[in-house]
Formats: structure tokens, sequence, C-alpha cells
């Protein structure tokens, strides 16, 4: 069979059919080549088109067009990530959360590291309410991947955060969250050590944003502004000393009346303390005394206001009860008993003291050496710290 | 091959070539040809896998000029923007119907439809034959009608202009007429692989839709093919799924019930838009001939001015799906789109425009699906995650109702979309969608076509639950038990007394079998003496065995030449069964039938 002439024709005509086919096969391939390659390029150039008016809609807040935009440039570029995330961003922008969503959960697939898309992530998981959720995404965008300039990106998804947990009063995480920011910042960069301090005020921890002007101060040492925020936050936080040094330093760089009456104030603090570190006893029940003498002052024409009717309609117990107590009191403060017994010291500055908040409420605000007595408690409590 | 292990059709060289004029080539051309022709050595079967090859290469780089050649002419008449501009929106499709029509009636009269029923009518009825005019046909006519925006799909044209050019190439071979038969198959697989992005899909819609059964003959080659084509497509216009979507979790096991309502859902709007389709299709034949050149054009202005208020419902709306599957759309818009894109897509249909139905109904499925997520997240948010997996379920649920390919429909979506998490909803929703369509549509959509078109094409849906009779469900219990080959004549007679059988089984100690019909038992006593052992008198004889698993087809192949075969366990001990006889086989068909 295999032999007879008929077959071999048979077999012959198939070869050349076959090879036949293949030279067509190779010249179509070719052709689509060609044509497919033209096809791609013009893709391209409509994706290339379409996305940047996209970005020109979008950054003139034409949302609705910038979303047409991008969805054209992704039917020419299905895959392209960029401008995936930037319909994202745009429908996120208009309040279009659950397309955003679908979007990012979509990139977020195909890179779960982004920290843009985390970022963004986070946005859409605020805004659907879902908080936990929103901190893991911004928690990954912090240590997420960026494309350019990640150290910027990551403090920036680190500030959004912070501001979100402040607004959700978790202040102890924001806290956590802003001392992330400042181990990262560069010593030499006082700026953004600056504004490190302010993100600890406003987390309500003032002695870590003394430590960070401190820091600013060092690139900056003359920096009035900063002196001066530095030496407010001093004073606030009841850390007096460190008060009169910045507001020294911020007096002899920019000499403002305001400066120099907070420098007056610090400087009367630090002169009336009995209980600042260093003082021998006798210093200290000379402090205590002296304090005692103008606290009972400061009562005793407080209540001949009182009398006169010149300070306010507040019932007179109060300042009677105080009258009273001063008067035991004075039986068994003196000199010499302020001088052995330190009890009676603390016994005699917390009467002090109560006398000033008494006697602010009932006859207006302390002023001078009596305001000074008055912020000495702050003083004790801040010293801790 | 052939069924006697005999080589046949075996390419060889043995002598020099003859040129078709009946010459030997000469020359350095000459020794090339015989170089490669001897390196040909191939069998049929062998030359039918590289052939699957071949086609399947040819397929994947003219469907990939066809996607190009469509997207070419929507940029052209319809602009680069997805939305394109009001006037183009309406002036274009009628412009482009115009053209269609008076191609298709003026040269390309066979390129009207899908292209799936002309793929099988050339299986079951033309031997094979696919025009190749059919082809260029088909591609022309899509490209201007889809490029102009008309609701319709480049899958099913793909498939048949894969099957055209194998047909043609099978012609041009020479090949026989068994072989061009299943080479139509193989090139629809490969042409749908490559439209779809989805060889294992397109695999199992030409099973489930064209050849019917699962024939290990052409498998083969249809997967080569298919697979040959994906890759030639991937490498041309890349490799990503047809869709993006998000991963998918089952949230609460009581979501499965929520897509349970999506396949009824599916299932009734896949009747509703079977039942469109069906009755308005031959009102549009019906009308006089001359209307053929203007249906197009005007179901192109009635989808123009559907497209004014909704430019989704245009073209194949791929782009939609994947906003769909991004929740990018309310479940209101998603039901509106689902509505005027079945619509639009009947229109494109029944006026006779060429192009395809798979575009068109996993938009529709995309967009019903999404809705129905929509709505029941709205009511149940507890029980429905999403829009997008709904969107994407529906996909599968509406092809598998309208289209009624089960297997096919649970694939697909998997693989145009790269989604292996989205299985079981899948199956769930699609089971019901099916079942729905079953139950209130007795024939398939392409078995009614074929019908309205005058012709009697196999259902494949029949054909694929057709009951395979057993071996099982024939044989009976033998009327006495078998001889020894150690028995002697005399038992062998004994037992002949006794039984009422007309032919007795004998087992060997090796496994074989042998037999004696009673009548010839005489015959044989005369020739040998009665302590004649049986296995002296039956050295040579030989029965085929049966076994109860095996088809009664095949049964029926065997027993040819026999009056009695034994059945008998597979298990280790090869226990008889029992026994079959023509008569059983043909009274179990009788049953079943």
């Amino acid at each position: 069979m295999p032999f007879e002439p008929q077959h071999i024709v048979s077999r012959y005509l198939q070869q050349r059919v076959l090879l036949l086919s293949l030279v067509l096969l190779a010249l179509l391939f070719v052709v689509t080549a060609a044509l497919s390659r033209a096809y791609h390029v013009r893709e391209e150039a409509l994706a290339r088109y379409w996305a940047e008016k996209g970005n020109t809609d979008s950054s003139g807040h034409k949302l609705a067009t910038a979303f047409e935009d991008y969805r054209n440039s992704l039917f020419y570029a299905p895959g392209n990530p960029d401008v995936q995330l930037h319909l994202a961003e745009a429908l996120l922008a208009d309040g279009r959360l659950t397309e955003a969503r679908s979007y990012l959960a979509n990139l977020w697939d195909r890179a779960p590291g982004s920290g843009q898309v985390n970022l963004d992530l986070a946005k859409v998981s605020i805004q659907m309410g879902d908080p936990d959720q929103a901190v893991r995404y911004f928690r990954d965008a912090i240590v997420g991947s960026w494309d350019i300039d990640s150290s910027a990106q990551r403090r920036n998804a680190r500030l959004q955060l912070y501001e979100y947990l402040l607004s959700n009063r978790r202040m102890d995480e924001a806290q956590a969250v802003i001392a992330g920011i400042a181990a990262d910042t560069p010593a030499q960069n006082g700026p953004v050590h600056e504004e490190n301090a302010h993100l600890f005020l406003r987390a309500g921890d003032p002695v870590k944003a003394l430590a960070e002007f401190e820091v600013a101060l060092q690139s900056d040492p003359r920096n009035s502004q900063w002196l001066s925020e530095a030496a407010q936050v001093a004073f606030e936080a009841g850390n007096y000393s460190k008060a009169e040094t910045y507001f020294s330093r911020a007096v002899r760089v920019n000499p403002t009346d305001e400066l120099r009456a907070s420098l007056e104030l610090v400087a009367n603090i630090l002169r009336n303390d009995p209980f600042l570190a260093g003082l021998s006893e006798e210093e200290q029940s000379r402090r205590t005394w002296s304090d005692f003498q103008t606290a009972l002052k400061r009562l005793q024409m407080c209540t001949r206001d009182g009398a006169n009717g010149s300070a306010s309609a507040h019932p007179s117990t109060d300042l009677d009860a105080l009258n009273k107590d001063a008067q035991d009191l004075q039986k068994r403060v003196n000199p010499s008993a302020l001088g052995m017994d330190s009890d009676l010291r603390d016994e005699a500055m917390q009467f002090v003291s109560r006398i000033e908040d008494v006697t602010s409420e009932i006859c207006g605000p302390a002023t001078g050496v009596d305001r000074a007595l008055k912020l000495l408690k702050k003083q004790q409590e801040g010293s801790g710290q | 091959m052939n069924e006697r292990n005999e080589p046949v059709g075996e390419i060889t060289a043995p002598g020099p070539l003859k040129n078709s004029s009946g010459q030997v080539p000469n020359g350095k051309n000459s020794k090339w040809l015989s170089s490669l022709a001897r390196s040909f050595k191939l069998s049929e079967g062998n030359l039918f896998l590289l052939l699957a090859i071949i086609i399947g290469i040819f397929s994947g780089l003219a469907v990939v000029c066809f996607r190009i050649a469509i997207e070419w002419v929507r940029l052209t008449l319809l602009g680069s923007a997805l939305s394109p501009p009001h006037i183009r929106t309406v002036v274009m499709p009628v412009a482009a119907g115009l053209v269609v029509a008076f191609l298709v009636q003026r040269f390309f009269l066979a390129a009207r439809g899908s292209g799936v029923n002309q793929t099988k009518a050339a299986v079951y009825v033309f031997d094979g034959y696919v025009p190749f005019r059919t082809v260029i046909g088909k591609f022309l006519t899509c490209s201007i009608a889809i490029g102009s925006g008309q609701s319709l799909g480049p899958e099913d044209p793909s498939l048949q202009m894969g099957a055209g050019i194998a047909s043609a190439l099978g012609r041009r071979l020479k090949l026989s007429r068994d072989k061009l038969r299943l080479l139509a198959p193989v090139g629809a697989a490969a042409g749908l692989a490559a439209a779809f992005n989805a060889p294992i899909s397109a695999v199992l819609f030409v099973i489930e839709e064209v050849i019917g059964t699962w024939s290990a003959s052409a498998l083969g080659a249809i997967v080569l093919a298919a697979v040959s084509s994906a890759v030639v497509m991937r490498s041309f216009l890349g490799g990503e799924p047809m869709f993006r979507v998000p991963a998918y979790t089952l949230g609460h096991p009581a979501e499965l019930l929520a897509y349970a309502v999506l396949g009824v859902v599916s299932g009734v709007l896949s009747l509703a838009f079977t039942r469109i389709i069906l009755i308005f299709r031959p009102m549009m034949r019906a009308l006089p001939e001359w209307t053929y050149y203007l249906q197009p054009a005007a179901a192109g202005l009635l989808i123009g001015l559907v497209g004014l208020k909704v430019p989704q419902s245009m073209g194949t709306g791929y782009p939609y799906i994947d906003q769909a599957l991004h929740s990018e759309y309310t479940w209101q818009i998603l039901a509106i789109l689902g509505f005027a894109k079945i619509l639009t897509t009947s229109l494109s249909f029944v006026s006779g425009t060429p192009g395809g139905m798979f575009a068109p109904t996993l938009f529709i499925g995309a967009m019903i699906g999404g809705s129905i997520g929509g709505l029941e997240h709205q009511f149940f948010p507890q029980v429905s995650s999403s829009v997008a997996p709904f969107a994407l379920v529906g996909m599968g649920t509406f092809f598998a109702g309208f289209m009624r390919v089960p297997i096919t429909s649970v694939f697909m979506v998997v693989e145009t979309t790269g989604s292996y998490s989205i299985v079981l909803p899948v199956m769930i929703s699609n089971t019901i969608a099916y079942l729905i369509s079953r139950k209130y549509q007795d024939m398939a959509l392409f078995d009614i076509l074929a019908k309205q078109d005058n012709m009697e094409l196999p259902s494949m849906e029949e054909q694929r639950e057709q009951i395979v009779l057993r071996v099982e469900d024939a044989f009976r219990q033998p009327n006495s038990p078998p001889l020894q080959a150690s028995d002697t004549l005399a038992r062998a007679l004994e037992v002949a007394e006794l039984s009422t059988e007309d032919y007795l089984l004998v087992r060997f100690p090796t496994g074989r079998w042998a037999g004696m019909a009673r009548k010839d038992l005489p015959e044989i006593m005369a020739k040998y003496p009665k302590e004649t052992q049986l296995r002296e008198v039956l050295s040579t004889a030989r029965l085929p065995i049966l076994h109860p698993d095996q088809r009664l087809d095949d049964a029926l192949r065997f027993i040819q030449g026999h009056d009695l075969l034994p059945v008998i366990g597979r298990a280790g001990s090869r226990k008889l069964e029992g026994v079959i006889s023509l008569p059983d086989i043909l009274a179990a068909y009788q049953k079943a039938s």
C-alpha cells in the first residue's frame, strides 16, 4: 500500500500543502505582528492621552469628566495601576466609596505592600466607618513601599493616622504615632522637630513637646519663636527652671514686653518656691514664711474688699473659713517652727495655695508674687516630670 | 493506525517524489523537499495532531487580526472615548448596518447569525465543509458591525472563522471525510479560545455544544488547537484575564442563598431573552427579502437611539462589565443596563446582523447579577457582601441559562477572571438558572434556531443527557454453572441435559473462556471418547469476555458470532457475574426506549 503511485502522489500533495501552510503561517504571523504593533502603539498613545486628560480634569476638580477620562484610559491600558489608582482616588474624592474601594481592593490584591493603596484604603475605611480596618491600613501604609520620597510619604501617612487618632480621642495611640515620627526625624531638621513638638502638644504630651523644641533649638539656638515656644511649653508643664532659661534666651534675642513679663513671672516663682531642689532648710523655711505672709495679706485685702462690696458676690463662707483657719495656723507658724518642722512647711504652703485659689475666684486673678504663689502648686505637680 | 492495529496513511518517502504532473522534481529544491518529506514520517493520527496545532496558530492569528480590526473600526467610526459623541452614536450604526447588509446579501450570505449553528451544520450536514468565503465574510461584516456599535460579540464569529480555516486546510490536504468532520470543531475551539482568551472554556464549549460528547479521538486535537491559538493570542494581545476582579471571600454561608436567588432571577430572564429572540427572529425573516438590506440599519438606528441614553449597551460591552465588577454602578443603573442590553442585542441578532451572542450574554448576566446583588445588599446587608461578586457570578449564570452549557459557564467565569474562589456560588447559581431554563424551554436556543433555519441538527443537550446502557443493565444469571476445562465430555453431556441454555460456557484455569453449542455436542461426542477432557476439545477456542461496567454498545460489537458471552467481575477472583446474549442486549435496549 505505501508504495502505490497514487498514494505517493497523495502524500506529496499533502506535504506541499503543509509546507505552503507553514509559509502562509509565517506571512500571516508577520502581518499580524505589524498590525498588532501599530495597534499597541495607538493604544498606548490613547491610554496616555486619556490619563493625562484625567489628571488635568481631576486637578481642575472636574471629577465627573475625570472618571470618564480614566475609564477611557483603562480601556486601552486595563492593567495600568497608576490610572487605576488615580481613578480610585478621584472616586474617593467624590465620595463614591464602594467603587473606590473596589478598585483599591483590586490594586491591593496585586500589591498588598503598596503604601499609597493602603493609605487610600485607610481613607475609604474611615469614611465607611470602619476605624479598626482604617488603622490597620494606615499602619500598612506606613511600613509599605513608596515609589518616590518614601520617608516623606511615610511621615505623611503617619500624620494622617495621627490626625485620625486625635479626632477619635485615642490620645495614647496618637502619642505613640508621633513618637515614631520624632524618632525618624533627622536631628538637624529643626523646623520638622518644631512641627513634632506641636503635634505632641496637641496629643497632650508637653514633656515630649519640650524635648522636640530642644532638639529643634540645637539646629538654630537663636530662633526666637522656638525659644519662646519652648519656654511657654516648659512654663505650661510647670517646669519653671527650664521656662526661665528659655524665656531669658528669648528675651535676649527678641526683648518684647510680653516675654519680659513672662520672664519676671517665672523668676518670681523660682524666687519664692521653697521646694526647689538644693535649698537649705533655713532658706526653705524663710521662703515658706515669706509666702505665708504674702498670702495672708492677699486674704486680708480680699476679705476687706469683700466687706466693701468690691469683691464678687460670692458667699463669704469660704473667706470666713479661710480666715478662721488662718488664725489657727498663725498660732503655729513662725520662722523658728518652720525651720524645725518640714511637715509644717508643707502644711503652710498648702494653705498658701488654698488662699490663692479662693481669693483668685472671689477677688479676681492674682498678680505679681501672688500669681507666682498660685503657680507654685503647678510647679510642685510638675516637678516630678 | 486502524482498529486492527495496521498502519494506515503513513506518510513516508520511499522513493523519488513526483510533482503533481507526475514528474520527479530536480535540483536543489527537490532534494530539500525530499529531505523534508522524509522527516514527515507521520501517521494520519499524528498528522491530525500537527494539523491541530497549525490550525490553532492560524486561528489565533486570524482572531488577533479580527479583534484589531474591530477596534480600528470602532476608533474610526465612534472615536476613542467609551461614550461616543451623540451624532456618531446614531449615524454610524445605521451606515455600518447598510454596508454590512449589502455585503451579507450580495457576497457572504453564510455570514449571517452567530456562527455556532453554522459550525454544527458543517459537522453534521456538510461533512465538515465550511466555505473559506464565510471566513472572509465573517471577518469583514462582524468587524464593521461590532465596531460600529451593534450589540454583538466577536466570540461566536471567531469560532466559525476557526472552523472555516480548519476546514479549508483539511480540504487542501485531501483528508478523509471523517477527519474533515473532526477538523471543524478543532478549528472552532481554536477560534473561540483565542477570542475569549480562555482555552479550557473553548474546549468545553465545543464539546458541550458542537460535538456533544467526549470523543477521545477529537479531544487531543481540540485541546492542542485551543492551547496553541490561545498562546498566539496572548503573545500578541497580552495574557491578562479578560476581567480583573477584586478577591472574593464567602462572608457568611447565608450568602449562598443570595446567589440562589440570583440563579432564579437569571434563569427567568434568560428564558425571556431566549423567547424574545425566538419570537422576533422568524418574524423578521418572514419579511420581504429586500428588507434584509435595511434590517441591520434599522436595528442600528434603534440601538443608536438607546445608546444616546445608555452608551454602555452598544458594542461588546466588555469595558462596562469590568466597571460593574468594580461596583461602579448602583443596582438601579445595573438593572437599566441589563435590560437595555437585552433590547439592543435582540435588535442586532434578529435583524440578521452577523455577530456573536457570547459577549452580550456575559454583559447582561453581569448587570443583572450586580443589580440583584445590590438589591439584596440594600435589604439584607448581612447576606450580600457587595455588587462585584454578584456581577461576576451573574455572568456565568445568565450564560448557563441562555446558552444551556452548564459546565462551560462555570469554567468560563473562572478562566476569564482568574478568580477560583468564586466557584461555589457560580456552581449553585448556574445550576439553578440552567434547570429553570430546561424546565420551561424544551429545546436549547441553538437547536431552535437551527429548526428556524430548516435544519435538523442533533441536540447536544439530548446527546449529553442520553442514558448510557451498560452490560450490567442486560446480563443475567446462567441457568447452569459453567463447565471447567478439566471436565470430561460425559460431564458436559450431563450438564447439557439438565440446562436450558443452548450454549455451554467452559472456564480454563488461566482465566480463558470458551464455549460450545448444545446442538454441536453429539457431533463432538462422535469424534472424541467420552473421557476426553474439554481442554483438549477446545484447545484453540476463545470467547471474548465482558465486564459489567462496559457499555452495551461495546457488548453489541463483541457478541457478533457468539451465542453467549461470560460477564466477569473486575475484582481479583474474576468471578462469573453472569452471561449475556444478543437477545438480552436487544431486550435491554427495548426496555430503555
